[in-house]
């Protein structure tokens, strides 16, 4: 089948504004990634065409960007799941934009930074000097936080990021919950304190695009609202 | 990209789902609210202001225009109402179903309608004394 591309354009160095270049795949089969097709303009058609890849098996996150204007991982949608041979592409919003499909991350990271994503228990040694048991009910609790792979998908399709790129980001507050409710872990109270902040989980507006949008999976507007109530009642239950 | 630019190219082109919709409908149905509280203040102003002006702005209250846009008023408080309350009901419950996607999108459009199904009296009531006062029907 015949697939057309819509692919967003730009370079800061060749001083032309932002647009759209056309490309044909003229062979893709349905079951064909995005990324195939974009490695396939890439490969015999535009070498200029710049975007992140890696695994290309939704692991790493790299090749997140907007596909028909929706969030997803170019190498986990297939041409299939979109329904159309009229395919536009564009960079995810809100992130700076570095050269076409490009952006830069280092924003999306420092949110990430600020809410200590590691973990803390420094003044408490385990009993056998081994281990932290932890029962699999416990485990259960921040389970679904641990899938994430900052791959972006969820900040960028959030209406709060786009009107200011301060708040702290779905992603951000994911891996924060990972932390806050493993009961191994000491430095819940710092993470919900930096949390209650202005920029904090109190600018989401509950319209769950990062979930719709999050290629693991991940319930991430029921995690916001763990972290919005934990910082409410004081609890983490 | 400014974050103005950002927010409406996002508000405008990316494809959300029931999510997205509620959460536009709740900013423009919140606006339009506001919208209408400034007109009002303002007309209730001229009371005190311009005395002469109050009995003209009243008149356009009762044009057709206004009428239909009193419809609407109806509308944005109800849907605004109905849906902050959904989204507090939620917040207060985050082990409940409405956290699954699927739950959430269901939500989302019964929210929807319990808003026309409590609107709706309003249109009849507000409607019918439209046409029999501006228009002359049933009697009018």
């Amino acid at each position: 089948m015949k697939i057309t591309l819509k692919i967003y354009r730009y370079n800061t160095e060749d001083g032309k504004p932002p647009h759209y270049d056309t490309f044909v795949v003229p062979d893709a089969e349905e079951n064909d990634l995005v990324l195939d097709l974009l490695e396939c303009v890439r490969g015999y058609q535009d070498g200029t065409l710049s975007f992140r890849r890696s695994c290309a098996h939704g692991i790493c996150g790299s090749d997140a960007m907007r596909i028909n204007g929706r969030n997803y991982l170019a190498c986990k949608v297939l041409v299939k799941d979109l329904g159309t041979d009229q395919i536009t592409i564009e960079p995810i919003l809100g992130l700076p934009v570095l050269k076409d499909l490009i952006v830069d991350m280092n924003p999306f990271y420092e949110h990430y930074r600020s809410v200590l994503p590691f973990f803390m228990c420094p003044d408490d040694p385990v009993a056998d000097g081994k281990e932290r048991i932890q029962t699999p009910e416990e485990r259960e609790r921040y389970d679904d936080t641990t899938k994430c792979i900052l791959c972006a998908c969820c900040t960028t399709s959030c209406p709060s990021f786009w009107a200011d790129g301060r708040y702290v980001g779905p992603a951000a507050i994911v891996n924060a919950h990972r932390f806050i409710f493993d009961n191994r872990d000491c430095g819940a109270e710092d993470r919900l304190n930096i949390l209650n902040e202005q920029m904090g989980v109190w600018r989401c507006r509950t319209a769950f695009n990062c979930t719709e949008a999050c290629p693991r999976d991940i319930n991430i507007t029921k995690a916001i609202a763990d972290v919005k109530k934990a910082i409410t009642t004081g609890k983490i239950e | 990209m400014s974050a103005f630019k950002t927010t409406l190219t996002g508000y405008a082109r990316y494809r959300g789902r029931e999510g997205q919709i509620s959460f536009l409908l709740h900013r423009i149905t919140g606006l339009g609210v506001l919208l209408f509280l400034t007109i009002h203040i303002l007309d209730t102003a001229t009371v005190y202001f311009f005395p002469s002006l109050y009995a003209h702005a009243i008149d356009i209250y009762r044009t057709t225009l206004f009428g239909v846009g009193e419809m609407g008023l109806i509308f944005c408080v109800i849907f605004h109402g109905v849906n902050g309350l959904r989204i507090a009901f939620a917040d207060w419950f985050p082990n409940m179903k409405l956290w699954r996607i699927t739950t959430e999108r269901k939500s989302v459009l019964f929210t929807l309608a319990i808003s026309v199904v409590l609107w709706l009296p309003t249109v009849g009531v507000m409607g019918f004394n439209i046409l029999k006062h501006n228009y002359g029907l049933f009697g009018g």
